[in-house]
């Protein structure tokens, strides 16, 4: 089914000149990039963004680190683009992501984990409805 | 005596006002003969053609690689209107209607680059606007196809880039 999930390129990524590396590998993996913007998030919209997480000890550090600089927002389109996306950046924590993933070649860490991909429909519309409300 | 310590203070100061202003124009000299001065920002678009060829990853990965600071990227659908608008200079040319038509044919991305003297530097790495014949590693010997389709466009001037790049980010 076709389906859109909301993607960022953090701004580690960014700022390691990977944003064109990156693109490249979803163009190739069949995603249509159908909303796509370069942006530096406030600290509001981390925290609207990461709002589901605000309990959690990492919320903090998670907050600083997406407006740390401009990042990549980003509406994709594939069949099933949730889980398809999130296969394709492999797991949280790059050390233990598989070779090809995005978080394998471009991760550091649990923190600088080069991408964000929405976990679920629900949380994909919201997302996407954040930053692209004329694509959700 | 005291005098004497508020002549030498009145001296003092005056000889460090002197000083001052002479590292003031120093600076002001520096400042205009520094390179930093050329950095500038210029307006690039990757057409249509680029974009369903699934190049915009691989432009924009030579752009980071060659010293472009990306001010600015949104991947945006240009209406005809919008088009005729952004080529209005040419509209008496006689592949103005082709090249409206096809600029707003599919998504394109926008892009404000920054870097010295970055006009001629975006047109330098783009190439000759004939992909065939454009210099070998150019963006348009890579991905362009022909003079229409030529993968990207560049301003000619500073004051094109100023006003193409308020067409679409008219904030800054």
């Amino acid at each position: 089914m076709m389906e859109k999930t909301f993607a960022i390129i953090k701004p580690h990524a960014v700022a390691s000149k990977h944003t064109g590396d990156i693109i490249s590998l979803i163009e190739k993996n069949g995603f249509e990039i159908v909303g796509m913007e370069k942006l530096q998030l406030s600290k509001k919209q981390a925290e609207h963004f990461y709002a589901i997480h605000n309990e959690k000890p990492f919320f903090g550090a998670l907050v600083d680190n997406i407006i740390a600089g401009p990042v990549l927002v980003m509406v994709l389109q594939k069949d099933d683009a949730i889980k398809a996306w999130r296969d394709f950046m492999g797991a949280t924590d790059p050390l233990k992501a598989t070779p090809g993933t995005l978080r394998k070649i471009f991760g550091q860490s649990i923190d600088f984990n080069a991408t964000h991909g929405s976990d679920s429909s629900e949380n994909a519309l919201l997302e996407i409805r954040q930053f692209f409300p004329n694509l959700a | 005596m005291k005098k004497i310590i508020i002549l030498m203070l009145a001296v003092f100061i005056v000889l460090l006002s002197i000083v001052g202003v002479k590292n003031l124009v120093t600076l002001k000299n520096e400042m205009a003969t520094n390179p930093h001065q050329s950095i500038e920002r210029t307006f690039a678009f990757i057409k249509p053609d680029a974009v369903a060829a699934h190049n915009a990853g691989k432009i924009i990965d030579l752009i980071e690689h060659n010293g472009f600071d990306i001010i600015r990227l949104q991947k945006i659908q240009l209406s005809k209107n919008q088009a005729e608008q952004f080529y209005a200079v040419h509209k008496e040319r006689p592949f103005f209607k082709e090249l409206v038509t096809y600029m707003s044919s599919g998504p394109v991305v926008a892009l404000v680059l920054q870097k010295e003297n970055a006009v001629q530097a975006w047109r330098d790495l783009m190439g000759n606007t004939n992909p065939t014949t454009a210099a070998e590693g150019t963006i348009r010997k890579l991905y362009g196809t022909d003079i229409t389709h030529n993968a990207t466009h560049g301003s000619d001037s500073k004051e094109n880039a100023l006003l193409e790049l308020r067409q679409f980010f008219n904030d800054l």
